[in-house]
């Protein structure tokens, strides 16, 4: 079982400006599930679509099966057996199961009609073999869950009789529950020999699927290590570029006296169930958990944008009658969204007027706007938090998404808001702009302000928090103070597995 | 540094600008009487009922929502104020209730679009009808001539060499642009237009907004259609059709985008005088009058059809 089924050569590929890979080689082994991590931007996605014919490389060579392969097309690595499912679904919402599956290849009888029962008849077998009979290959495409559509992608890609899987980040839309079951299937697909690249930045996963795993970082390869011959630490380290004790900077804090406090808090939709959490002044709280545990949810429901379905919110001890972000505001809450493009800003206002979203009235209680004075709070604000713009009146779209999250904490900060809660305040940003905010946090929490963060990165959660809640299922299972922190016990508690099933 | 953050505003503006000047440069070296005093009273006098009308409309469409109500709630709003003056109320009064009763409309459509999430298209092109046929009812048909002289002043009146309707016209722009520009009010709409998501997460107070925009655009129709029937001295049930259209078309072709957030007053200024002068440049030429949509038409077409090349060239200049 031990032989390598793909070695990719001496890659190296160019975007203009930029180096995406620099003389990378990587191998695969049948059977084996190899982890492909980096920060974003790394070039782990762009490696993944050299080894897919997505793009062709500028130099370098790919063996498969020992002889050089040369893809122009994601079509040609497809007939060699190199099949992939992306993070974004590539499902056509109003075709049927089967016609998805066999799109464009349809089986036909002799007269050239496409002979649907053979296609049903595959598909079913197909989905069967990836115990998901439970979906009906006759079914629209767009009447399936997410999970669902998820097993129509990788039974389309099992249809060619693929040798090698590439999974590119295929949690990021899945809830817990899914994550297991796609796990699962993972699992099995090894057993069949198959080879899988799988393409993550998430720490949690890797334990738990990995075999070896291959970290880049701005285009180069930092090293392949065996998943049992490392720790975390010494993974993070690699990603980051250094070590994590520089990145993670937290001062030594008292709290004092509890700032929020929800009781019993639920949601409507069944998202968040009796979730009771406790903040204190000056402290970072962590709330740990994978996308759809009801994280996010529970942010929602203390900032006023959903409806309260019972349970309570005190502030500083007082109970407060959730209406609506506008209150909630007054009350002294902020929130840096998760979706900074579509929550967080309005891409297409400028710099200055994004900082002043929130803190307008505060500024100007009696409605008239004095520019000067706008202006300067601005600029104080560009400044404090460097935002790297020529001019404030720039859209914030042609901002960097660091540069674009400095502008929805500056809007925060302008606030004063005693509590913040910072949903993801991480994502999809470098990791200079990371320290700088991971910095930012730390001061704020110094200064007295107490910090809710959600994140699914476990190092920054663990770097940062000083008390961190698990969330699964909309229910808090666990919480735990930063000297009892523990990457596996908050791991498996975040994916719901007990003892230690995960050491497999 | 106070023009430097007012810029903003004008960003596209600058565009409707260029191509008013081209309009009033050509115009005036191809038609005779074109650049006459007189002519260019009558351009604004004729206009002003234009800008009062697109003011309030331009606040709505900012917040990328429209009201199609506008022409229907001068119309009626101008019937209904017609009775009040035939039933002898002080003039001071009927201003007061016609501004009411734009109110009223204004939050009715609120109300729908606001409360009920009825789409601002479908709701307001429904109230634009109910209005229409309420000022059939309210004048039974007829046609009400020869209103108070302390009314029809308003429209027909002079202050030295300029008219009243005019310096009201002014007026209200000023107000509006104050409102837009200079208030706390005016920025929300334009967060709520750039991004309504991103407007609740930054405590907005959305719905609010929303209601006080409508309301807006109400009370400037209101005023509008008093002030159209003391021009004509005159009051008839099909007296605003004419310009539900013909609002929107100003504050597009003033910049303003549909989509919400760019543009301001300065552009729908810009814009009504460039519709109105289409208008007085054919009628000193002789253009039969049948032949004006048309050229509307094309004038609404050829700007939008700038606007986007123009925004397409921007977007890749910066990339």
């Amino acid at each position: 079982m031990d032989e390598t089924i793909l070695r990719v050569h001496s890659i190296t590929k160019r975007f203009p400006g930029v180096k995406a890979l620099d003389n990378i080689d990587f191998d695969l082994k049948r059977g084996e599930v190899h982890i492909l991590v980096g920060e974003n931007g790394a070039g782990k996605s762009t490696l993944a679509k050299v080894i897919l014919g997505a793009y062709v490389p500028d130099e370098g060579e790919i063996f498969f099966e020992g002889q050089k392969v040369a893809f122009k097309t994601t079509r040609d690595a497809l007939e060699k057996g190199i099949a992939a499912v992306y993070q974004e679904f590539t499902l056509f919402p109003y075709l049927n199961v089967a016609q998805n599956i066999f799109f464009n290849r349809e089986p036909r009888n002799k007269l050239g009609i496409i002979d649907h029962r053979k296609m049903e008849r595959d598909a079913a077998e197909l989905l069967r073999s990836l115990n998901c009979e439970y979906i009906d290959v006759r079914a629209y495409v767009k009447k399936l869950s997410v999970a669902e559509q998820q097993m129509v992608e990788i039974a389309k890609a099992l249809s060619y009789s693929p040798r090698i899987m590439v999974f590119d980040e295929p949690t990021a839309t899945l809830s817990e529950r899914e994550v297991e079951s796609l796990f699962e299937r993972i699992h099995k697909l090894k057993a069949a020999g198959i080879g899988i690249i799988y393409v993550s930045h998430r720490m949690q996963e890797f334990k738990f699927i990995g075999d070896r795993i291959t970290v880049l970082r701005d285009g180069k390869k930092i090293g392949t290590v065996g998943i049992n011959e490392v720790s975390d630490k010494e993974i993070v380290k690699m990603m980051v570029g250094r070590d994590i004790s520089q990145v993670f900077h937290r001062s030594a804090n008292v709290f004092s006296g509890e700032v929020l406090k929800t009781e019993t808090l639920s949601d409507r939709a069944g998202r968040v169930k009796e979730a009771s959490i406790v903040l204190n002044k000056g402290e970072i709280v962590g709330l740990a958990g994978l996308v759809g545990a009801g994280r996010t949810e529970l942010a929602k429901l203390i900032f006023g944008v959903d409806p309260i379905g019972g349970g309570k919110v005190y502030i500083h001890g007082r109970e407060v009658n959730v209406t609506s972000p506008v209150h909630m505001v007054k009350c002294g809450v902020g929130m840096v969204c998760e979706d900074r493009k579509r929550l967080g800003l309005a891409v297409n206002d400028s710099v200055a007027w994004n900082i002043m979203a929130v803190s307008l009235k505060k500024y100007f209680p009696r409605f008239i706007i004095y520019y000067n004075k706008a202006y300067d709070i601005v600029e104080k604000y560009k400044t404090q938090l460097r935002i790297a713009t020529p001019d404030v009146l720039r859209k914030c779209k042609f901002l960097s998404g660091g540069n674009q999250q400095k502008v929805v904490l500056a809007k925060w900060l302008s606030m004063d808001t005693d509590i913040l809660i910072f949903d993801e305040p991480t994502r999809g940003i470098d990791v200079g702009a990371k320290i700088e905010i991971y910095g930012l946090m730390d001061k704020l929490a110094s200064e007295g302000k107490s910090i809710l963060m959600i994140s699914s990165e476990l190092p920054e959660i663990i770097g940062m928090s000083d008390r961190i809640y698990v969330i699964r299922e909309g229910r808090i299972v666990g919480e735990c103070k930063r000297a009892e922190f523990s990457t596996d016990d908050i791991a498996s508690q975040m994916l719901g597995i007990v003892g230690d099933a995960h050491a497999s | 540094m106070k023009k430097y953050l007012d810029s903003i505003k004008h960003s596209r503006t600058i565009y409707s600008f260029v191509g008013l000047m081209i309009m009033v440069v050509i115009s005036s070296l191809t038609v005779n009487k074109f650049m006459t005093f007189d002519n260019v009273i009558t351009i604004f006098r004729q206009a002003s009922t234009l800008f009062i009308l697109s003011a309030g409309l331009t606040a709505t469409i900012l917040m990328a929502e429209i009201d199609l109500s506008v022409g229907a709630a001068s119309g009626f709003i101008g019937c209904v104020s017609a009775q009040f003056l035939k039933a002898d109320l002080p003039v001071p009064m009927v201003f007061l209730l016609g501004m009411a009763l734009g109110a009223l409309v204004g939050m009715l459509n609120g109300f729908l679009v606001g409360t009920v999430k009825m789409p601002s298209f479908i709701a307001t092109y429904g109230v634009s009808w109910v209005l229409a046929g309420l000022s059939v009812i309210v004048m039974n048909g007829a046609v009400i001539f020869g209103l108070p002289e302390g009314f029809t002043w308003f429209g027909t009146g002079y202050v030295g060499p300029i008219p009243v309707i005019v310096i009201i016209a002014c007026i209200i722009v000023a107000l509006v642009y104050f409102l837009l520009h200079r208030t706390t009010f005016g920025r929300d709409i334009y967060s709520f237009g750039f991004n309504p998501d991103a407007a609740l997460y930054s405590a907005v107070p959305v719905n609010r907004t929303l209601y006080a925009a409508f309301i807006l655009s109400g009370i400037t129709a209101g005023i509008g259609g008093l002030l159209m029937m003391a021009r004509l001295n005159a009051a008839d049930a099909t007296m605003g059709d004419a310009y539900g259209m013909q609002t929107i078309a100003a504050v597009v072709i003033g910049g303003t985008s549909l989509l919400g957030g760019e543009g301001g007053i300065v552009g729908t200024i810009i814009g009504a005088l460039l519709l109105t002068i289409v208008v007085n440049v054919m009628n000193l030429l002789g253009i039969s009058s049948f032949a004006q949509p048309m050229v509307v038409g094309l004038l609404i077409l050829a700007v939008v059809m700038f606007d986007t090349y123009t925004r397409a060239m921007q977007e890749k200049l910066i990339e």
